[in-house]
């Protein structure tokens, strides 16, 4: 015990004084540290908008409510906020909340034409992407390995030290085994320690933390071992490198590109604008269809309103939302085409990263944060189910029940409720 | 140069050659380098020729079933609305920017702005999260760490093998050694940049000025051509072969891969944008005060009534030749555009404002700037994007007030006011479906050339200045070398 001790701290005066290898831990522990205030701030930020929101949104519709007493204009005019907060972890896995949208205002219109609006980030910034810990860990961090171990034996070989430290010491086990051991914690202390203090401030729990730890753990410890079986081997400590880096660029770059490229080309997906467009048409086109046409459609799903759907009149709120619920209808099937499609290319690519282990790392991070497309996904299917109940409130007003009093049916009237099902580190 | 050197300089030059060729893991970067390039240009070239086609259909048949629709009420075809589609520019085939992150259509309305909808990105596998297979992310990222592969040792070697005081005491100087190790990865510059080359002069074909293409490709020349400088630099001021290596790949990820996402973090954390949801509630706010323009009994239209009667010298609604709603609904379109687009300008600014931020890091990374530089030229960053938002804009109020001066001119108020009364009534308030040709064709084209130059003559001197940087240091290392 003693004498690994001895061996480690031999190693680690050893390290300190070698100042290339200081410089590079002190630049690792600064990106990291940004990557992890940078997330803070951003999550920071959007628990904040979402606050606000909630705020604006609260006084809106009541000042809406107050302004309006009919059902249908009602119903019009009333937005309702719905949004995905992010969990605990995203501080660390920003994911792809900057692509797909975490929050919506939305009415009791067709849904397929709200559901696609997209309240962006700046797209030239998103286009750059951004450095949060999981990029750190997945792509920043195999170079910096490569960097640390990749001559490890080559440097004391060409110094011409390397048969004499072979010779004197007890096993060569134990001097490259304290020497890479010592490198490994340093670099892996300075990785992780801007994460757990993150991790501290944004309250992630415990079992994450380890969660998260043990991932990052073994992929850079696969990475570790990896430079240094073949740096054993070699003599010329660049040529070790330059096939590490080729490595990388292939797990990194390559692979995920032609996987990219194939799973593009073998998922037939219908194309979003054809989605809207079906839609337009259908709620258009209503307005010129005999009136029955629209309604035998509605209660083809609504069979409970069969007995009430006489218009009076050219005009009747009833009827309008009608027609906005079977222009949904219509568009239902391209719009589920493309939702599978889009699930399915997820689901591809999840067997691509097999091969490319930084992926699989980011996307084992963002799931574990709820921050990657299934997160989205999840929110979409969110905001179907309460436009869902949001009509079905409205309907026995429009339909059957048109005696009740307005604030009986604001009383009941659906609440977003953020369904946090997959959150980590719920209080 | 005396032409005693120069012949010295190009055997440099080829000795370098002679040992790539016979080390086989530099030629096989450099194949590997061509490869990436060369496929990367095809596969986008042709993804964005099938954009181009398809973009342009898209346009031409939303045009036509405008046209095509029934004997409406003018005002139900605001409703239909219309749609733009932002066609690629010539040079995107080579830096698509960022037409992945923007949506590229955009559905135009009345009384609402959208936003470009269905951005590409969303509808991807996640997988290009780290890089795509765009040739400029292939040159920018990936060809400066080939030309260190390559390069790292160039003098190094020399040094660590001593052959270089061989090479001095021979008569050759140490300029004529660094001259012709620099033409030697300027060469391999020029090969990566071959396939680059071909496809932007195509470009010309489709209507791309000569200036910009030029102007882009010299600017990944002058790029790269820095990094063959500063790989050149450190393979001097440094003794060996690993330290060399080290430095360089250091400085590359630094350059590359940490620079470009710190600078738009930074940008993002520094200016805080509201999205567009927040402003929407300030703009819900100030539209509230302007009056609901479906509604012609709405007090906020009190003063058009009155100047109205006033221009046609009548006392009453009915009295008018003109149709009051229609007046309204134009009126109310006017003013409600003007908030809109305050706002939307508002935002804009606030976007580019970011940009700009992150744009000043290319004074701490070549990428950064070469990347900034390059999106601007190929017409591919958010001020083109933001042009596409602002021309959109106008078509839509173009065919809305279109339709509104319909609803004002060919249908009369009566009709008008009656049409809630019965299918009958409904019908007779309506106009010829002939009017329905009002649209103008759009098509979107990129930003002129001049605009272009202007915008990115910042990006210019940045990378300039990169080239100046090694250039000097080169300098004061052949010196010291002597």
């Amino acid at each position: 015990m003693m004498y690994v001790f001895a061996q480690l701290s031999r190693e680690w005066r050893f390290m300190l004084r070698q100042r290339y290898i200081l410089v590079l831990l002190a630049c690792t522990l600064v990106v990291s540290g940004f990557s992890v205030f940078s997330g803070l701030s951003e999550i920071s930020q959007q628990n904040q908008t979402i606050e606000r929101l909630k705020k604006a949104d609260e006084t809106d519709r009541s000042e809406v409510q107050a302004k309006y007493d009919d059902s249908g204009y009602l119903a019009y005019y009333t937005f309702h906020l719905t949004y995905s907060e992010p969990s605990n972890l995203a501080f660390a896995a920003l994911g792809e909340r900057d692509i797909y949208p975490w929050k919506h205002r939305i009415r009791m219109l067709a849904l397929e034409g709200q559901i696609y609006e997209t309240d962006a980030q700046n797209a030239e910034l998103a286009q750059a992407g951004k450095i949060d810990f999981v990029f750190v860990i997945s792509a920043l961090s195999p170079l910096l390995i490569i960097l640390l171990f990749h001559d490890l034996y080559a440097s004391e070989r060409t110094s011409g030290r390397h048969d004499l430290l072979v010779s004197t010491a007890k096993s060569a086990a134990a001097l490259w085994g304290a020497r890479a051991s010592i490198r490994f914690i340093a670099i892996f202390a300075c990785l992780m320690l801007p994460f757990f203090i993150g991790a501290t401030v944004s309250k992630t729990a415990l079992f994450v933390v380890l969660e998260v730890t043990l991932y990052c753990f073994v992929y850079l410890l696969c990475w570790t071992l990896l430079s240094l079986w073949l740096g054993k081997r070699a003599t010329s400590a660049p040529r070790v490198a330059s096939v590490l880096l080729g490595a990388w660029v292939l797990t990194s770059f390559v692979i995920p590109i032609l996987g990219d490229l194939s799973i593009k080309k073998g998922v037939d997906s219908p194309r979003g604008g054809d989605i809207v467009l079906t839609q337009r048409e259908a709620v258009n086109d209503a307005w010129d269809l005999p009136k029955e046409a629209t309604m035998d459609a509605f209660t083809e799903m609504y069979p409970q309103y069969k007995n009430n759907v006489s218009i009076q009149g050219s005009f009747e709120w009833k009827w309008y939302y009608a027609f906005q619920q079977v222009g949904d209808q219509q568009a239902a099937e391209l719009s589920q085409a493309y939702q599978s499609a889009a699930q399915k290319k997820y689901e591809l690519a999840g067997y691509v990263s097999l091969i490319s282990p930084p992926l699989l790392l980011q996307r084992a991070l963002t799931r574990l944060a709820n921050t990657d497309a299934i997160a989205a996904h999840q929110y979409e299917q969110n905001i179907r189910a309460f436009h869902k109940q949001l009509r079905e409130t409205y309907y026995p007003w429009m339909f059957t029940n048109t005696k009740l009093e307005k604030s009986e049916v604001l009383g009941i009237l659906p609440r977003f409720e953020d369904v946090r099902s997959q959150d980590v580190g719920a209080e | 140069m005396s032409k005693a050197s120069f012949s010295k300089v190009i055997s440099v030059a080829k000795d370098e050659w002679r040992y790539w060729v016979r080390s086989k893991l530099a030629i096989s970067v450099l194949i590997t380098g061509l490869l990436l390039t060369l496929s990367s240009v095809i596969a986008t070239s042709v993804k964005i020729h099938e954009l181009n086609h398809e973009r342009t259909l898209l346009q031409n048949s939303a045009e036509e079933t405008f046209a095509d629709q029934p004997d409406r009420h003018p005002h139900r075809m605001v409703h239909y609305g219309h749609y733009a589609f932002r066609l690629p520019s010539p040079l995107s085939a080579l830096d698509p920017g960022v037409d992945a992150f923007t949506g590229n259509a955009i559905f135009l309305e009345g009384h609402r702005q959208n936003s470009a909808m269905f951005a590409e990105q969303r509808e991807g596998t996640g997988l290009t999260a780290i890089g795509s297979l765009s040739p400029a992310f292939i040159v920018q990222m990936l060809a400066p760490l080939l030309l260190i592969l390559v390069g790292y040792s160039s003098v190094s070697r020399e040094l660590e093998s001593q052959t270089l005081s061989f090479i001095l005491s021979q008569g050759t100087s140490i300029y004529t050694l660094l001259v012709g190790k620099a033409l030697a990865l300027l060469s391999v510059v020029g090969l990566i940049m071959l396939p680059l080359v071909i496809s932007g002069l195509m470009t010309l074909g489709q209507g791309e000025s000569l200036l910009t293409a030029l102007s882009f490709l010299l600017a990944y020349v002058t790029y790269l051509a820095a990094w063959a400088l500063i790989v050149l630099v450190v393979s001097t001021v440094v003794s060996k072969n690993s330290e060399s290596f080290t430095a360089l790949s250091f400085i590359w990820i630094l350059f590359c891969i940490a620079m470009p996402r710190i600078a738009s973090t930074a940008a993002e954390t520094t200016v805080s944008m509201p999205g567009k949801l927040e402003t929407d509630f300030a703009v819900i706010a100030e539209l509230r005060k302007l009056g609901d323009g479906h509604n012609a009994s709405d007090p906020a239209f009190e003063k058009l009534k009155a100047s109205l009667f006033e221009q046609y010298n009548v006392d009453s609604i009915d009295e008018l030749p003109i149709n009051f709603r229609g007046a309204v609904a134009s009126a109310s379109e006017a003013e409600l555009t003007a908030v809109l687009n305050r706002f939307a300008e508002q935002s804009m600014e606030k976007e580019l404002e970011q940009t700009q931020i992150a744009r000043q890091f290319g004074w701490l990374s070549p990428m950064v700037a070469i990347r900034s530089l390059s999106m601007i030229m190929a017409g591919t960053s958010i001020e083109t994007h933001h042009r596409f938002l602002r021309e959109a804009e106008n078509l839509r109020f173009a065919f809305v007030q279109g339709l509104n001066k319909v609803h004002v001119e060919q249908l009369n108020y009566e009709l008008d006011m009656n049409r809630g009364k019965s299918d009958k009534a409904s019908r007779q308030a309506r106009v010829s479906s002939d009017n329905w040709k009002l649209l103008d064709d759009f098509v979107f084209t990129v930003d002129d050339a001049n605009t272009r130059l202007r915008r990115s003559s910042f990006a210019f001197l940045q990378i300039l200045l990169w080239l100046a940087l090694p250039l000097a240091l080169l300098n004061i290392a052949g010196r010291r070398a002597q």
